[in-house]
């Protein structure tokens, strides 16, 4: 894969442009995150959080660490994809491309599990202005997880398909493993901020 | 790939993939000692966010890659995580002084 830097590489910056554009659009994802966090933040301060409704009230924490714990883990299984890959290694490295497809779609039936809980027990996107934002974070969150998932997919079925993947399908790893990851990270800002600071 | 050949064997991903799973049980280790104990929520929120720092710069620093990479990469990133960083700093701000 490292060969492909000689194809792809801009010259003042020795980067691949693809490479180069992915961590530029990673890094305008942190303002739009960042602006979905702080819309929460600001909403949950104006109900006690002794109020019923107050989603500090609903939050399941063993249920969404164990949610973490797997989306973590994914962070694990993309990284041994990329360095399967990198090794040669063609039936690793669709193996650990499958397990993070799979983990990652745990990971949305947890959220999916943990939205209707939610909803069941009386909260909804009307509900209150906290609850409207808590819905669109970490619905946006698990959009991005859900794309994540079908490009994981993608690169699957183009390796079943043709046997294995090309040294350009090789960066597309990368930079899906990049996305995964930033997924990851999201949610560990996520996880500790809304659900365990109260 | 990334700039510097000595990347990370299977072994370290895994070991690191562990310490991660163990600074996510601390973390919710504290949030029940907050609710069982005396410990207060203002002592465990900057471990908390102490621990979401490291968990954040060991998935970037090593499964991203960043460490390994070239400067411009890292500073690429850097600028959207403090942009972010000071949007929360204002944020809790006008919260904690009303």
């Amino acid at each position: 894969m490292s060969d492909l830097a000689h194809h792809d590489v801009h010259e003042s910056t020795g980067v691949e442009n693809r490479k180069l554009g992915m961590w530029f659009f990673l890094s305008s994802e942190f303002l739009f995150f960042g602006a979905l966090i702080s819309n929460y933040l600001l909403f949950k301060g104006q109900v006690p959080t002794t109020d019923a409704l107050h989603p500090v009230q609903f939050y399941d924490i063993p249920f969404t660490s164990i949610s973490s714990f797997v989306l973590l883990m994914s962070s694990l299984t993309m990284v041994l994809a990329h360095h399967a890959l990198h090794e040669g290694d063609q039936r690793a490295a669709r193996t650990w491309l499958f397990t993070t497809a799979g983990l990652g779609l745990t990971f949305l039936a947890g959220q999916f599990f943990e939205f209707s809980e939610f909803v069941i027990k009386g909260a909804g996107l009307d509900v209150l202005p906290v609850w409207s934002s808590f819905f669109v974070l970490t619905g946006f969150h698990g959009a991005h997880v859900f794309l994540g998932v079908v490009m994981l997919l993608t690169l699957f079925a183009t390796s079943v398909r043709n046997g294995e993947l090309s040294e350009a399908q090789g960066l597309n790893v990368e930079l899906v493993g990049l996305y995964w990851h930033f997924v990851d990270i999201i949610w560990i800002v996520i996880f500790t901020i809304i659900y365990l600071i109260p | 790939m990334a700039e510097n050949a000595t990347m990370p064997t299977t072994k370290m991903y895994v070991r690191i993939a562990l310490l991660l799973a163990v600074l996510t049980g601390i973390e919710v280790a504290l949030f029940y000692i907050v609710e069982l104990t005396a410990m207060t929520q203002g002592l465990a929120n900057p471990l908390l966010i102490g621990l979401a720092v490291a968990k954040f710069l060991i998935v970037v620093g090593y499964f991203m890659h960043l460490k390994y990479e070239k400067p411009l990469l890292s500073r690429t990133f850097a600028i959207g995580a403090v942009l972010a960083g000071g949007l929360y700093t204002v944020v809790i701000a006008d919260i904690l002084l009303g």
